[in-house]
């Protein structure tokens, strides 16, 4: 196998690439949690990441929880957990009508383009 | 009678599925100094070409972007080959003189039509010949594909040589069976391996049995369609990275190729994926190619109307696309 005709691939998980100094990596550790519990939340989930253990905490509402290793290992593990699939392009996220929670923020038209 | 030696370009035309390891497998030709003569002439179906700037070592390259190259690109590819033509005779022209032609296929190309539209031109048949389709075949996809694709077959079909990529990916019970389909569905074809675009080993056959594929013909294929998404600057990479991580789990069977340049605080990430498998981003230089592509990511595949993905990022990531979809 050939690692020179290339150019040099960021390490670590590739959800995880956007961030090099290790203030940003911690940062980035703490947005990506928040950015899961607004998606989790509507399967009855909650994810949780105190940015020093490895991994993040995906827990149901009545205390079950799961500890995974990345971003990519989420999806399958709330699958489960909810009984039901994380979809981005299930009805919620593409259907012409806009979801009341995000109604008000987002004008007719604007989310479309 | 004599035989005259044949002066016409030779073309090599590199060919293979979607995401199958086309520019991975020449890029490292190139920096093994093969092909490093040749004008090299990339092809891809979306408007926003990615995989020319992979291939920095070829010493000049042309990228046909916005149409297959065996349909809607098929004039243009007719026009650059004839300029190229135009050029080897010109005695003014004091630019560089290419004595072979490499074409890099976009993934959805099928190479018969292509070489068909090459013969039957009255100029480029006196001044072209294709010497070899090559064809790249995913090892830890292409039963996928040759079960539900009709153009992954036919592409297989056409090939005088075919070269079974990320033989390292996959098992050896898989590749076996694998490659006792190759040799079924093209049995002239000399058949090698390859990880990373170097030399691998490809298991024997055995007893291993070629994967019974079920006839495609006559059924409704769905369309395979390239869109093209441009984030806002500055988007934010964990949210990007967390829709797509997310998406790719949903709908990696139907999603079979993502590709395009996002810019991070740590550098332009060059993003690549096929089906469910993402690779590590490649860091890139800030002087390879101009950044007026950088954001725009590309998505080839079906089950989604364009417009989706761009309502999809705003609504589950917050993340905001300057640029409507556009269907190639």
């Amino acid at each position: 196998m050939c690692a020179n005709c290339g150019f040099p691939a960021a390490p670590g998980h590739w959800t995880e690439a956007g961030a090099d100094l290790s203030s940003d990596r911690l940062q980035a550790r703490f947005r990506r949690a928040s950015l899961l519990r607004a998606v989790l939340r509507k399967h009855g989930l909650t994810a949780h990441d105190d940015g020093s253990t490895p991994g993040i905490t995906i827990s149901t509402q009545t205390g079950n929880h799961e500890i995974v290793p990345d971003l990519a290992a989420v999806w399958a593990v709330a699958e489960r957990m909810s009984g039901r699939p994380v979809d981005p392009l299930g009805p919620e996220y593409v259907g012409d009508d806009l979801p009341p929670t995000t109604c008000h923020r987002l004008p007719r038209g604007e989310a479309a383009e | 009678m004599t035989d005259a030696p044949d002066r016409r370009i030779p073309l090599t035309l590199l060919g293979g599925f979607l995401g199958s390891g086309k520019t991975t497998w020449l890029r490292h030709q190139l920096h093994h100094g093969k092909m490093t003569d040749a004008i090299i002439i990339v092809n891809e179906a979306a408007d926003v070409p990615v995989d020319d700037m992979l291939l920095f070592k070829a010493t000049d390259i042309r990228v046909l972007s916005g149409g297959c190259a065996c349909c809607d690109g098929r004039a243009g590819l007719l026009a650059l080959l004839r300029d190229i033509c135009d050029q080897r005779v010109d005695t003014s022209y004091d630019g560089a003189r290419h004595e072979h032609i490499v074409l890099e296929t976009s993934g959805l190309a099928d190479p018969g039509p292509i070489v068909d539209a090459i013969r039957s031109d009255p100029v480029l048949l006196h001044h072209i010949v294709v010497h070899e389709i090559i064809v790249v075949v995913d090892a830890l996809h292409g039963l996928r594909y040759l079960r539900s694709e009709p153009l992954g077959r036919r592409q297989i079909e056409t090939a005088d040589r075919l070269v079974i990529t990320k033989v390292d990916a996959a098992d050896e019970k898989e590749l076996k069976q694998l490659r006792a389909t190759l040799e079924i569905i093209n049995p002239a074809a000399a058949l090698s391996g390859s990880v990373m675009g170097s030399a691998a080993t490809l298991p024997e056959v055995g007893d291993a049995r070629a994967e019974p594929l079920p006839a495609l013909d006559g059924g409704i294929e769905v369309p395979i369609i390239a869109t093209t998404v441009r984030l806002e600057p500055g988007a934010d990479w964990t949210a990007f990275g967390m829709w797509l991580s997310a998406l790719l789990h949903a709908r990696g069977d139907d999603i079979v190729r993502v590709k395009g340049i996002v810019q991070t605080p740590s550098g332009r990430l060059l993003l690549q994926s096929v089906r469910k498998v993402v690779q590590s981003p490649e860091i890139l230089p800030d002087h390879v190619t101009a950044r007026k592509n950088d954001n725009c990511i590309v998505f080839i595949g079906k089950g989604f109307r364009p417009d989706d993905l761009g309502r999809s990022l705003k609504r589950f990531a917050g993340l905001g696309v300057v640029a409507k979809a556009e269907v190639e």
